[in-house]
């Protein structure tokens, strides 16, 4: 996973972004920070799972606050922050009075999720620098997330979280259960458990997610603490402090506390040896070689190195813990031969420390930025520009209820998208109605049948944003317009609907060899429902199917406004329009079409339904419900085939059959063109529902004027029903000149060909 | 049976004229191989099928719409040999090259609705998972991989290969690339085998065996048969991720866009064409300047159609009435901007046309860049006043075209060096014959 490439190679440090890849400090230097990393890791493994010992007889607000006093205590030793340095003012004071109360709140929630879920589950979840979880939070939450490696580690420690989640069977998680609201010993505690027994989740499930939120906290804290710190003058100094602030906060809640309940601690005398290595392990040490290591190496190193020995350790450490070997190591012996059955290694835990261990190395390596640009174009020395700049402009989008806001006024400004909306909502509704009364009554039918719902819904969708998207505006790359993703659409629907057949088919074989017994008491009503919804949707589209007719003029003539650049000849290219349209003799584009068979597919479905549970209730006909549903499979079938049919002669650029016989005549009449010798490569194609394109080339005597031939050609070809023409004029001359340019060989040669010809024409009527 | 079905439904209608196409395929050798393959694979589906529906596994169902994928793309191979034998005819003036992309199109989306029917069907499952027996679990896997991996390798399926190359990459290979990067980065030998991408459908076939095998260890294991559902999802999820940038791909070719290979290209050569300023008199030779527009995009695109258009043409046409309207609808056409023409003080409505950036031409199958191109249009306009852009001009060329089009700064990018600066010379002897008026 590493990439030194070359140990040796000589590099500053901080050479990372050096030219052919991150270019590594001589690690011989480096290796005393890594092993002392390693080891301070190793050591607040341990002072961790002492901490979980300590937590079971004392109060985890009197823990704190030791843990505060030692810390405190310690580092004003150390940093000795009020002879040192320059004075601080009351302002920075207020600030760290709140550093201190936000470190209080975390360093609460850290210790109560270790005693919820214990010491391995805690390291596992709570020990990731700050560097691996920005990655990950930045892979979640923005798009810019640095390739596709880093969404691996995100999905890793997604999954880990998960498997911590789902497959660990903690033991603890029964013990706790017999005493879930029984004695906790003060209000704070209780506040808590009551929150996750809210949340309806598992004491140790809680836990788990009370840590990934502290560890979000913790990382937001650090960064929000950065500046502070350097104000104050040195994170050292700002951690003194604080931890001294925080002490005088405790206080008082600490002496109600002893003064109130009574402690389970028989002598605190003896505890004075586990507190002193859990304070040195925990906070002291560690703060120290991380700020050392900080210095020294580079970041993602640094959380790199850390994370490993710290999992592999809690790992062993869950283990042997309870183990008699490692009594000898535990400072506070009185648990020693106590029952090891609480959070101790499953199977679910292990595999999510794998997927910790791999995610932490993935989200800590350093990302490689600036790999996605667009071609802009090459420089004048050959090499190729990159635009960088994209996603910035990109994101620069109106918001999202404004966003929603137009896009429903686009919905509604038509009527096709307009039908296909209500009719969606009105679909997503009845399934909303049906999922919800299922998972009222738990019928399990009623769920599925919502889910079947939900499946053909996305036709729906899809047919309406074929109809959004149709009247976009022509763009570089659609430089005809968007029109034909309409006729896309209805292809893909027929599609869609040929799959949906041909499942219905299968099943209705599987179930004519062999009934299974129904149970049609709830079929009925949701039936009937469906059918109504589909009813009303048949009403609506064939009504717009009916009148399309007599609306095409209008609807096309202003769709074709939208999307292009009229400027003149709008009255006749009405005309042509309508013209066109009235031989198509087609109302509906592909696009409805599709969605109205669709509509139509789903109707005979529930009338199917109907149909067969009537037999069965009545005359106890099992054989019904399979042959109805192969009847309908048919049916559905059969109706798709011409929707496909035409949209793949539209596809596959077909002369547009109810346009062929006048074409063919307006070809004909092209050759009485005075001027006009030949043409050649006459195309003519259906772009869209409402165009007709063509390209054609024609030959010319040389004294003929080209704009003159161009119009009268295109006005031929316009009665015709093209209305998109693309006309190239060719004389003698250009012929000429191409050979002269061309410079294959082939080219010359079809070239003269065509030269030929055309002087034979041009003799032949010289002669005539 | 019903794997066939799905596709030679379709074309039932014209039944008889399949048979008689099939007959002409058959004929030749090459197909021979397909259809062999093809019979193969519908036994080993048919198996497929009745293995799935005594595991009752679905993700065993899932990777056998691999399968029937592959007989798709079996078809497809067909398709693309009967498309070479075909002539273009009066109704298909293009020819059927384009028959082949839809196909590709087809087999991708049916697919990818196999999968969102997987995704639906494993919704429904995980509100109540059956039991799953493991028995032909393995064997099924074992014998879909094999024989998909033997058809994958040993048929040379031209189109679907193009396809693969030429679209984007899926968000399961560049994990596979980004992965064995770091792989070859220890052992280097196997950046052949790995490295530029993999193809997609291997790639595909063995993380679906890899999931499959996953849950048979699981459920012989620990009886967890929600993995079952889970690898059916995340075989689902594959399925439209290496499927979907095909789709994307071939849906482009069919909605006639400009295929993004031209798009940079013709962007240089507009942008050298906004340089060019392609002024015409009144009796300029507008056939010369047809012949050099086409001889640029000729490289590009293979049918082209250009037409000129002459602006102080329309403007008595204009007021000629109603013939000019009938006839000169600019709505659609492209225009090539001529940048230093902005005298707006002339309200000329063609002109004025809100201009376009340009016109690529859309792609019309694969590998054949932009057959029917959208009308490229110049706008010559020769009322205005001109000579911002010659102050870098080309002297001498411009001299020899003093006739009536005037070319400068070509030759400042290195993409026309090759087609363009040894024009002068040969063009120079050319310009006599081939202009017979002055």
């Amino acid at each position: 996973m590493e990439e030194n490439y070359g140990g040796d190679v000589l590099a500053g440090p901080g050479g990372g972004g050096g030219g052919l890849g991150p270019v590594d400090v001589p690690s011989a230097r480096l290796t005393k920070y890594i092993v002392l990393l390693c080891f301070t890791k190793f050591l607040k493994a341990v002072g961790l799972f002492e901490s979980y010992d300590l937590l079971k007889v004392v109060h985890i607000v009197q823990f704190i606050f030791i843990l505060k006093l030692g810390t405190a205590f310690f580092m004003v030793l150390f940093q000795k922050p009020f002879s040192s340095g320059k004075s601080i003012t009351k302002r920075q004071w207020i600030k760290i009075f709140k550093h201190a109360i936000a470190g209080c709140i975390i360093s609460l929630l850290w210790f109560f999720g270790l005693t919820l879920c214990g010491p391995l589950r805690t390291l596992l979840l709570f020990e990731h620098s700050d560097i691996v979880v920005i990655s990950l939070l930045s892979v979640l939450f923005t798009s810019s997330g640095g390739g596709p490696a880093k969404t691996r580690g995100a999905a890793f420690f997604i999954i880990a979280v998960i498997c911590l989640l789902l497959f660990d069977n903690d033991d603890l998680m029964a013990k706790m259960a017999e005493h879930p609201e029984g004695h906790h010993d003060s209000a704070l505690t209780h506040m808590l458990y009551t929150a996750i027994a809210f949340l309806g989740v598992a004491d140790h499930k809680g836990g788990v997610l009370l840590l990934v939120l502290a560890l979000c906290c913790k990382v937001g804290f650090h960064t929000a603490s950065r500046k502070l710190s350097i104000d104050v003058g040195g994170a050292k100094r700002l951690q003194a402090l604080s931890q001294i602030v925080s002490v005088l906060l405790l206080c008082p809640w600490v002496i109600v506390l002893s003064v109130t309940t009574e402690s389970k601690v028989d002598s605190w005398f003896s505890l004075i040896m586990p507190f002193t290595t859990v304070i040195f392990f925990v906070m002291i040490l560690d703060f120290y070689v991380e700020s050392i290591c900080s210095v020294k190496m580079e970041v993602y190193k640094c959380a790199r190195y850390g994370s490993f020995p710290i999992f592999i350790s809690a790992l062993l450490f869950g283990n042997f813990w309870t183990h008699p070997i490692t009594d000898q190591l535990r400072a506070m012996n009185k648990a020693a031969h106590q029952e090891s059955t609480e959070h101790v290694l499953s199977g679910g835990v292990v595999v999510s420390a794998v997927f910790f261990i791999l995610s932490a190395n993935i989200l800590s390596s350093p990302s490689k930025r600036g790999q996605k640009g667009t071609l802009i174009g090459y420089s004048p020395e050959g090499t190729p520009l990159y635009n960088f700049m994209g996603d910035a402009f990109q994101h620069s989008s109106q918001s999202i209820p404004r966003f929603i806001k137009e896009s429903l006024k686009q919905i509604l400004e038509e009527n096709d998208s307009r039908q296909i909306f209500y009719f969606l909502c009105l679909n997503l509704l009845f399934t909303f109605v049906e999922l919800f009364y299922g998972v009222l009554t738990n019928s399990l039918g009623l769920i599925s049948d919502g889910f079947h719902m939900l499946f053909d819904c996305s036709a729906l969708v899809m047919g309406l944003f074929a109809a959004l998207m149709s009247r976009w505006k022509a763009t570089r790359i659609f430089s005809y317009g968007y029109g034909r993703i309409e006729i896309l659409s209805g292809f893909i629907n027929g599609l869609f609907l040929v799959v949906i057949a041909f499942f219905v088919f299968m099943e209705s074989v599987a179930r004519l060899i062999d009934p299974p017994e129904l149970d049609t008491h709830m079929l009925t009503p949701v039936s009937v429902g469906g059918l109504i919804v589909n009813l009303i949707g048949i009403c609506a589209f064939s009504h717009a199917h009916s009148h399309s007719h007599g609306a095409s003029q209008g609807s096309c003539h202003s769709s074709d406004h939208s999307h292009s650049h009229h400027v003149h000849g709008h009255s006749d290219h009405g005309h042509g329009h309508s013209h066109s349209h009235g031989s198509a003799g087609k109302g509906m584009n592909a696009n409805m079409r599709g969605v109205f068979l669709h509509v139509l597919a789903d109707t005979l479905g529930s009338i199917g339904v109907i149909v067969s549970t009537i037999l069965i209730e009545q005359f106890g006909w099992f054989i019904a419900d399979p042959l109805c549903s192969l009847f309908i499979a048919v049916l559905i079938f059969l109706s798709v085939v011409p929707l496909i049919k035409d949209a793949c002669q539209v596809l596959l650029l077909r002369l547009p059959p109810e346009h062929e016989k006048e074409l063919h005549v307006a070809l004909e009449k092209l050759q009485k063109i005075e001027g006009l010798i030949s043409y050649r490569d006459p195309h003519f194609w259906r772009h869209s529902a409402s165009i007709v394109a063509g390209t054609i080339h024609i030959q010319v005597t040389s004294d003929v004027l080209e704009q003159r031939i161009v119009q009268q050609v295109t006005g031929i070809l316009k009665d015709a029903g093209v209305n998109n023409l693309t006309i190239q004029v060719e004389k003698e001359a250009y012929f000429q000149h191409m050979s002269g340019l061309s410079t294959g060989f082939h080219d010359v040669l079809t070239m003269t060909k065509q030269m030929e010809s055309m002087k034979y024409y041009k003799d032949g009527t010289y002669i005539m | 049976m019903g794997t066939i079905h799905l596709f030679r439904k379709p074309q039932r209608s014209f039944f008889g004229k399949l048979l008689q196409e099939f007959r002409l395929v058959a004929a030749d050798r090459r197909s021979w191989k397909i259809l062999l393959f093809g019979a193969i694979n519908l036994t080993c589906t048919g198996f497929l099928l009745m293995w799935c529906s005594s595991t009752n596994s679905i993700a065993l169902t899932a990777y056998t719409y691999l399968t029937i994928f592959d007989l798709f793309s079996l078809i497809t191979c067909l398709i693309s040999y009967w498309v070479m034998m075909r002539k273009p005819s009066p109704a298909y003036s293009f020819g059927f090259e384009r028959l082949e992309v839809l196909a590709v199109f087809a087999s991708t989306v049916l697919a990818q609705l196999g999968a969102l029917f997987i995704l639906k069907e494993s919704a429904e499952r995980f509100l109540e998972q059956p039991e799953i027996h493991t028995g032909r679990l393995l064997v099924g896997t074992f014998v879909a991989l094999s024989f998909n991996l033997f058809t994958m390798l040993s048929i040379r399926n031209k189109p679907f290969a193009y396809v693969s190359e030429a679209a984007s990459t899926s968000w399961l290979q560049e994990h596979v690339a980004d992965l064995s990067r770091s792989l070859c980065g220890i052992i280097p030998g196997l950046s052949s085998i790995f490295l530029p991408r993999m193809n997609p459908f291997v790639l595909i076939d063995l993380a679906g065996a890899f999931a499959l095998c996953i849950t048979y260890m699981l459920i012989e294991i620990n009886n967890y048969f929600a993995v079952d559902t889970a690898s059916a999802i995340a075989i689902a999820l594959m399925t439209f991720g290496t499927m979907y940038p095909m789709s994307v791909y071939s849906g482009k070719v069919l909605l006639q866009t400009t295929p993004p290979h031209v798009i940079g290209q013709l962007d240089k050569l507009i942008r050298e064409a906004g340089s060019v300023h392609v002024r015409i008199r009144r009796d300029a030779n507008e056939q010369m300047v047809l012949a050099h527009v086409t001889n640029r995009l000729y490289t590009l695109v293979s049918t082209l159609t250009v037409q000129i258009f002459k602006d102080d043409w329309i403007r008595p046409a204009l007021l000629s009435g109603p013939v000019a309207a009938n006839v000169l609808n600019f709505s659609d056409h492209h225009v090539i901007p001529m940048p230093p023409l902005k005298g707006t003080d002339d309200s000329n409505p063609v002109t004025s046309t809100p201009t376009k950036p340009s016109s690529p031409p859309p792609e019309f199958s694969f590998n054949t860049p932009g057959k029917n191109v959208s009308p490229v249009i110049l706008l010559n306009t020769q009322t205005r006043p001109f000579g911002l852009g010659l102050n870098h001009g080309h002297a001498p060329y411009s001299s020899v075209l003093n006739q009536g089009l005037g070319v400068p700064g070509i030759g400042a990018t290195h993409g026309f060096r090759t087609g363009f600066t040894n024009i002068p010379s040969r063009y120079g002897t050319n310009n006599r014959i081939g202009q017979p008026r002055p």
